[in-house]
């Protein structure tokens, strides 16, 4: 084993009985955290297979005895899945949209233009992410209401343009292409805009992946917010309409309840798994201004 | 966009006065491209923020319209007995979480970190939680926790006796919400840390180790001074993240069992939503602007060190 193999242990430190038998215990453990993850993502699904009386058997199983496959069925028609799921997608796809386009064209801006006292525009845009949003949160609801968005998907649209984090991401993104391409397409005649528009944007389809994660997990998660902006059942996002009809529904069969959250967590699931290498790397761009 | 451009262009170029031509080339695109950034971050961010010093001294009336009442809201907040169990039941959670929850990424990311093979697998399984809706973790844990549910099954089945009631005793109920949200959130920390561990040159231990320093020494003085930095930056996210919190205290257990769960975050929910008085709500988000900033300040200074 060469020195750069090693880790905080060598191959002689291995060697000895007792720092082995701790390596051992390590690993168990490890693996018993990797377990534990996983373990409750799969009885979600197994319990949602399960028929109720075998839900509410104790001490509980983890495979389900006999498997219900017609749970799902009755899981999908209980609320109006594709109504909700809709809402979210819509809620999405515009939030992506209001996203690249504000500040996609802002951070190329900061990055690339002239602008004149550019440290105080970077403040005014940089200083709100060090401002709690919660001490704001009902301000934030006002404000809404005052300017007639309640109820509205530009409730959630408009205000997605106004992320500083994201600003931010994208900026560093933009710091990082060499300015020799933009000479070259200056040279060439290009005006800023199609600088922008055939050089930037193409080059920075892998950031606004990663962005598009962000705004995705986004979307799909956040309940609070939606349950108070959103008046009509019809516009709920999937999980707030899950929260208000699942969550607390009293009267739902445990084995259908549990049916449903499998269907609401499988799709991030499976995105997880297939973007996994853009996802983690968003999170190490991401992860520590956030 | 352009449009805006052209419009601006045309009556300065008529004007003919050279200084203002020059600018507008030199900075007209650099601004043009700011400007719908600038006007959503003034609507929905900056003008929010200032608006709610001004709501803080009215009464919000939906109906017949706001009434200024000057300190009236401050002065509900510092009488009402529920604020002060609030800060109380915060300063709780965040030490909980701390105690509980803080140390739980650092020692699996240097665990993991030793792993030859499959390194992946682990990392994917424990930021698994992290994609997880967060309703359905709420789900699961309700009945994760259940009196009939499967930790008390596996209690019961190893050291017999009653079992623990997680979410109804007042003594448990913050402690769970604790647990379930190290389990959900501990993945994506862990691999920052990780990150950061893998990235110390392997050879400092090898020199480390020739000169006879055992392997607690080496994390001691090798991967722990490496990774400073960024524990204290997570600490600090940490501690400004935990005394916003309410979402799970709100989906889980309204704040109960006895108010043991109610948070300030929550009762400033609480106040614009069921006690129906956003001004106090605005108040209450003031007085912790007010706590915070120091905080952020602390925040802010760390990202600049970061940064260079």
């Amino acid at each position: 084993m060469s020195s750069m193999d090693r880790g905080i242990l060598s191959e002689f430190d291995l060697k000895r009985k007792g720092t082995r038998a701790g390596y051992i215990i390590m690993l168990v453990v490890i693996f018993l955290m990797a377990a534990s993850m996983v373990y409750p993502v799969l009885t979600t699904a197994f319990n949602g297979l399960k028929d109720n009386a075998e839900v509410n058997s104790f001490p509980p199983h983890f495979l389900p005895q006999t498997w219900e496959w017609g749970n799902f069925d009755e899981a999908w028609n209980y609320i109006a899945l594709p109504t909700f799921l809709r809402n979210t997608l819509l809620i999405f796809g515009g939030n992506m949209i209001v996203s690249v386009l504000v500040l996609g064209t802002a951070s190329f801006s900061l990055s690339r233009l002239h602008v004149p006292k550019r440290r105080s525009i970077e403040m005014f845009f940089m200083i709100t992410l060090f401002i709690p949003p919660t001490t704001y949160l009902i301000p934030n609801f006002l404000n809404l209401k005052d300017l007639g968005l309640l109820d509205s998907f530009f409730a959630f649209w408009l205000p997605a343009g106004a992320n500083a984090f994201f600003l931010l991401l994208l900026k560093n993104f933009f710091d990082g292409i060499s300015m020799e391409i933009f000479e070259a397409a200056r040279i060439d005649g290009a005006s800023e805009l199609s600088c922008f528009i055939r050089i930037a944007v193409p080059l920075s389809l892998p950031i606004f992946a990663t962005l598009a994660i962000f705004v995705f997990s986004t979307a799909w998660n956040d309940w609070f917010w939606p349950s108070l902006i959103m008046h009509k059942d019809s516009h709920y996002p999937l999980s707030t309409a899950i929260y208000k009809y699942v969550i607390q529904a009293k009267m739902l069969n445990l084995n259908i309840k549990f049916a449903i959250l499998t269907l609401v967590m499988l799709p991030p699931i499976a995105v997880f798994l297939v973007f996994q290498r853009f996802i983690i790397r968003g999170l190490h761009l991401g992860g520590v201004k956030g | 966009m352009s449009q805006d451009i052209v419009a601006a262009t045309g009556p300065q170029a008529q004007a003919g006065r050279g200084k203002a031509r020059t600018l507008l080339r030199k900075y007209g695109w650099g601004l043009a491209f700011l400007l719908p950034a600038a006007a959503i971050f003034i609507l929905f961010l900056w003008l929010p923020i200032i608006k709610g010093f001004f709501y803080s001294f009215y009464h919000i009336d939906f109906v017949n319209g706001d009434e200024f009442v000057g300190l009236d809201n401050y002065r509900t907040v510092f009488s009402d007995p529920d604020v002060w169990t609030a800060v109380k039941n915060t300063l709780y959670y965040m030490a909980l979480c701390l105690v509980m929850g803080f140390w739980v990424p650092i020692v699996f990311a240097i665990g993991i970190s030793e792993i030859k093979r499959l390194q992946g697998v682990f990392r994917v399984a424990a930021y698994l939680p992290n994609v997880i809706p967060v309703v359905v973790l709420y789900g699961l844990w309700r009945w994760m926790y259940d009196p009939v549910g499967p930790i008390n099954a596996g209690i019961t089945s190893l050291f017999g006796g009653e079992g623990v009631s997680f979410l109804t005793d007042t003594k448990w109920s913050m402690i769970s919400l604790v647990f379930m949200e190290t389990w959900q959130q501990f993945g994506s920390a862990m691999l920052l840390y990780l990150a950061a561990v893998l990235s110390i040159p392997r050879d400092w231990y090898e020199a480390a180790e020739i000169d006879g320093a055992g392997i607690w020494q080496r994390i001691w003085h090798i991967t722990l001074p490496s990774l400073r930095s960024l524990i204290l930056l997570m600490l600090v996210l940490q501690i400004i993240g935990t005394s916003q919190a309410y979402q799970s205290q709100l989906a889980i257990l309204d704040g109960g069992p006895v108010k043991a769960t109610l948070t300030y975050a929550l009762l400033i929910v609480k106040y614009a939503t069921t006690r129906l008085d956003m001004g106090v709500a605005s108040a209450m988000g003031v007085l912790m602007f007010i706590v915070l900033g120091a905080l952020a300040i602390v925040q802010y200074r760390l990202d600049r060190k970061g940064d260079r």
